[in-house]
């Protein structure tokens, strides 16, 4: 009898001496064993993201002809917007140029472009990221901003031979400087505790007092640049709520992010072209 | 077959014993057994339920660690809400150090094996040494993380962790202080949120108008005596978070009140003192109380501008209700070198400057000419001088005792001179000669009456009581000496051992405006105090008219004539009652014997219906420098009154530009 209850408990005993080698495993060889999975999941993960880029490819044909001539004469003047926007931004960036060297101030730092594509979306309460589809074979950095049409997305957190992981702004585990638009003190903004299906939100802290900010009239929250991450005057959110810290000296309050957050299927790696 | 009865211990051979019925010395070990155990019990019983709470306590003090914040103090206003100090905020990073506790243990072993490696067990340091060296390496590489980011190469003070180790464990160790925006913005983006390195803000004490008012507004020193009322935790031993005390001006006098509610936590330690996550109990630090100053922020700044680098001193009072809208005192320093704390170099500045004095309340100066006023009164009083009897022709000096005295004012200019233009002309001979008609007691007896012999109570800590209102009879008392009529003749114009500060001149000038006697100062603003009401000064009408008439006519065509003359010091529409006054005083300076001069002017305005009173002196700065009231205090006067009336007659006019001190 004895015997046949030893038997029983075998699988637990297994996990248990499993949990123990893996206890007892050096974290070096811990750390390649992870990143190795990564590695070999990520054709899957590619896969099954051209998998789905297919199936949109096929829903997109089956769009009449006029719906086509439709969206390629919105495409074409949302192009003609943008080139004005290109041309003006040019402009900007000449007289900006002009005036750090007139008055000797440091440029900001300067990126390349990495487009990529989001292979996977991790969304829940103990994750708020995304898996793209470019990795080191892109020359992309841990710690590189990432946007997305909206604004912010996120950070590099970490870098594998195909894929990379983004920490997005809604992650606890980001805090970046931003400033409220037109100011130019620097706020501490973290991502929040995000429930899964709920809306994407932050936290920002060290709110001078003299913002008053509020549902009614909600304060765009942009990049502040100071940091040395993100260029300055991206949208990271706005902030919605501000009240009274306990020592007095600040507010801290609320911050609602954009909600295509949740739906992103393209963006932007900033890769710093001289990294320090 | 049955046994045959025989003792066992007989066949024991003694080794087996039988005993029959209680050993009397056995019982005696029962009881002394019982007794011990009963002792036993007791203790127990009496530890565990009498000195039950004597026992929590002790426990509590072993696990329990407190720790106190202060809190943010209360900003302090002028009159029209304006900010006169407030709190501003200084970011720092804090290694927060009960987080290091098992990489501290790493460190320290693997330090151990590198000496053991290096050079045997002869060269280990001792267990105390080595815990030193790893918490100095461990904080380093923390430090030189926020040094890789703010391209620094900071340093640990060894010393200051030791104390920061053995003293305060439990509060967080601050590595780098007062980082400006762009050094925050990126510690905050470039350091992991979990780390044990985070960016703190602290409040220091902002003064927007830097050096406006310091005197009177004050400054504060760190402190780490936080007076937590009603925090529970007495008994537990405690760690105090660095606040602010209040050390001089209406930050000491109002510390209690300024002062915020400290906060506190309470915690549940380790045996090696580290605490454990999450408190026990928390309150939050509470702001302090909000001070509205009498101060007219706007008035000041015209003050101490006119003032200019010029050593002296100006006490402006609302007429009606005493509350003070100028004190100005220079030279002056920057409040905001005192925050958080003044270095050497500013204490070293302020010594050699003499900035730490407030002259206007604590400089004591022979009030020169402006006395003459109150001669006139104790004249007018007792029956001696009438506004319509000359009692003297000046011919520019006059005969007392054996010597000459001169008319400083105008010498051989004022003939058969009367009382308004006596005064209005500061007629030297006509006050001599007055003052030996009343008798120095008299003059004495009508200063006291104005309490110029007393301090002024004003809500300002260390008013000295050095002023002088001299007396025949207490010279000869304490000192031993005659009183000659040359002393009464100095008396009766403000000079001799007469001693005021300007802020008791003010008040005095002030109570002249009501017609009364006492004016007691004021530094707290009420939109609603009521007019000052006090012993009356018991002029007549004429007399009063003839006082009145010659101080109008000092402005207007007499020592003053300046501020009429001039169309900068001019105010339309606002007649001015005044009174100049050039003391002299005796000094050695660089090894020099010889007089310097203070220059007085005390007024008060409109003349018929009194709103703003003033007292402006300054001091000269090298012997027989030419300095008049005239000449040199009035102009100062005529700047603030000016500022005044224009604020009066245009109040949603800005006058100055918003200003902060970045």
């Amino acid at each position: 009898m004895p015997f046949k209850r030893l038997d029983q408990s075998r699988p637990f005993v297994t996990l248990g001496l499993a949990l123990a080698v893996w206890l007892l495993i050096p974290i070096g060889v811990k750390t390649f064993i992870r990143a190795s999975f990564f590695e070999l999941t990520a054709p899957i993960t590619m896969t099954a993201s051209y998998a789905r880029d297919l199936q949109e490819y096929w829903g997109l044909r089956l769009h009449s002809n006029r719906e086509l001539i439709e969206a390629g004469r919105d495409l074409a003047r949302l192009n003609a917007s943008y080139e004005l926007s290109v041309q003006q931004n040019s402009e900007l960036q000449a007289e900006i140029a002009r005036l750090e060297s007139l008055l000797r101030l440091p440029s900001f730092t300067e990126y390349r472009y990495e487009h990529a594509r989001v292979a996977r979306r991790d969304f829940s309460g103990w994750w708020q990221r995304i898996v793209i589809r470019k990795g080191r074979n892109f020359g992309i950095p841990v710690g590189a901003p990432v946007i997305f049409t909206g604004g912010v997305v996120g950070r590099v957190s970490e870098v594998h031979g195909l894929t990379a992981v983004v920490e997005l702004i809604s992650s606890p585990e980001v805090r970046l400087a931003g400033v409220v638009e037109g100011d130019s003190r620097p706020i501490s903004f973290q991502g929040g505790i995000n429930p899964t299906f709920g809306p994407p939100s932050g936290v920002v802290e060290f709110v001078p007092l003299d913002i008053v900010a509020n549902r009614n009239f909600p304060k765009r929250l942009v990049t502040s640049g100071l940091g040395g991450v993100f260029p300055p005057g991206l949208t990271l959110g706005v902030i919605t709520r501000l009240e009274l810290s306990p020592d007095a000296l600040f507010q801290a309050g609320e911050v609602k992010l954009d909600e295509r957050l949740g739906s992103l299927t393209e963006v932007t790696v900033l890769v710093p072209l001289n990294p320090e | 077959m049955p046994l045959p009865s025989t003792n066992l211990a007989d066949r024991t051979g003694g080794l087996l014993e039988s005993h029959k019925g209680y050993d009397p010395r056995i019982v005696f070990f029962y009881f002394i057994l019982a007794a011990l155990l009963l002792t036993l019990a007791g203790g127990l019983g009496y530890q565990q339920l009498s000195q039950a709470g004597r026992h929590n306590d002790a426990e509590r003090q072993q696990n329990q660690r407190r720790i106190l914040m202060p809190g943010p103090r209360g900003d302090i206003y002028d009159r029209n809400n304006k900010l006169l100090v407030g709190n501003n905020h200084r970011f720092s990073v804090l290694l927060h150090l009960d987080e290091l506790k098992a990489e501290l243990r790493r460190e320290h072993v693997r330090i151990r094996k590198n000496y053991l490696a290096t050079g045997g067990k002869d060269d280990l340091p001792k267990y105390s040494e080595l815990e030193q060296i790893s918490r100095v390496t461990l904080v380093q590489r923390y430090l030189d993380q926020t040094n890789a980011i703010l391209h620094r190469a900071e340093k640990v003070d060894a010393r200051a962790l030791r104390r920061h180790f053995d003293r305060q464990l439990l509060l967080p160790y601050p590595l780098l202080d007062g980082l400006g925006d762009e050094d925050t913005a990126k510690l905050l983006e470039h350091l992991p949120v979990a780390s044990p390195l985070q960016v703190y803000a602290a409040t220091t004490r902002s003064y927007p108008y830097g050096s406006a008012a310091a005197h009177t507004l004050g400054y504060v020193r760190p402190d780490e005596e936080i007076d937590a009322e009603d925090f529970p935790g007495d008994g537990l031993t405690t760690f105090k978070m660095k606040g602010t005390s209040g050390r001089d001006g209406l930050e000491k006098t109002f510390d209690a009140r300024l002062q915020g509610q400290a906060g506190g936590r309470i915690y549940r330690v380790d045996p090696a003192g580290y605490k454990i996550n999450p408190p026990l109990e928390t309150r939050l630090p509470k702001r302090g109380q909000e001070l509205v100053t009498s101060l007219d922020i706007d008035l000041q700044l015209a003050a101490e501008e006119a003032l200019g680098d010029q050593r002296g001193a100006v006490a402006t009072l609302d007429v009606a209700t005493g509350e003070v809208l100028v004190l100005a005192s220079k030279p002056d320093y920057d409040l905001n070198e005192f925050s958080p704390r003044a270095t050497t170099a500013a204490v070293a500045k302020m010594n050699e400057t003499g900035a730490w004095n407030n002259l206007a309340l604590n400089g004591f100066y022979p009030p020169g000419s402006t006395f003459k006023i109150l001669t006139s009164i104790a004249g007018l009083r007792r029956g001696v001088l009438t506004p319509v009897d000359p009692i003297v022709n000046c011919d520019g000096w006059l005969q007392i005792g054996g010597r000459r005295a001169p008319c400083y004012n105008g010498i051989g200019h004022h003939h058969e001179i009367l009382l308004a233009e006596a005064v209005a002309q500061s007629c030297d001979i006509y006050f001599y000669s007055a003052g030996l008609l009343i008798k120095p007691e008299n003059i004495a007896a009508e200063a006291r009456r104005f309490r110029l012999d007393q301090r002024t109570q004003i809500e300002l800590p260390g008013e000295q009581g050095r002023m002088v209102v001299p007396e025949p009879a207490q010279r000869v008392r304490e000192q031993g000496e005659k009183w000659f009529d040359g002393d009464t003749a100095n008396m009766a114009i403000g000079q001799g051992e007469v001693l005021v500060s300007p802020l008791q001149m003010a008040c005095f000038v002030a109570s002249v405006a009501r017609n009364e006697t006492t004016t007691l100062p004021t530094l707290l603003h009420q939109a609603d105090r009521p007019t000052q009401h006090t012993e009356p000064i018991g002029l007549s009408p004429a007399q009063r008219a003839a006082l009145l008439d010659g101080m109008v006519g000092c402005v207007t065509h007499g020592t003053a004539k300046h501020l009429n003359t001039i169309a900068g010091y001019r105010i339309p529409g606002v007649q001015i009652a005044g009174k100049t006054g050039t003391a002299q005083k005796r000094v050695v300076m660089d090894g020099k014997l010889g007089t310097i001069n203070y220059a007085w002017f005390i007024c008060f305005a409109p003349a018929d219906k009194p709103e703003i009173a003033m007292a402006v002196m300054i001091e000269g700065q090298t012997i027989g420098e030419e300095l008049g009231g005239g000449l040199a205090a009035a102009p100062v006067a005529a700047q603030v009154l000016k500022k005044y009336f224009e604020k009066r007659n245009h109040p949603n006019r800005p006058l100055l530009p918003p200003f902060r001190v970045p």
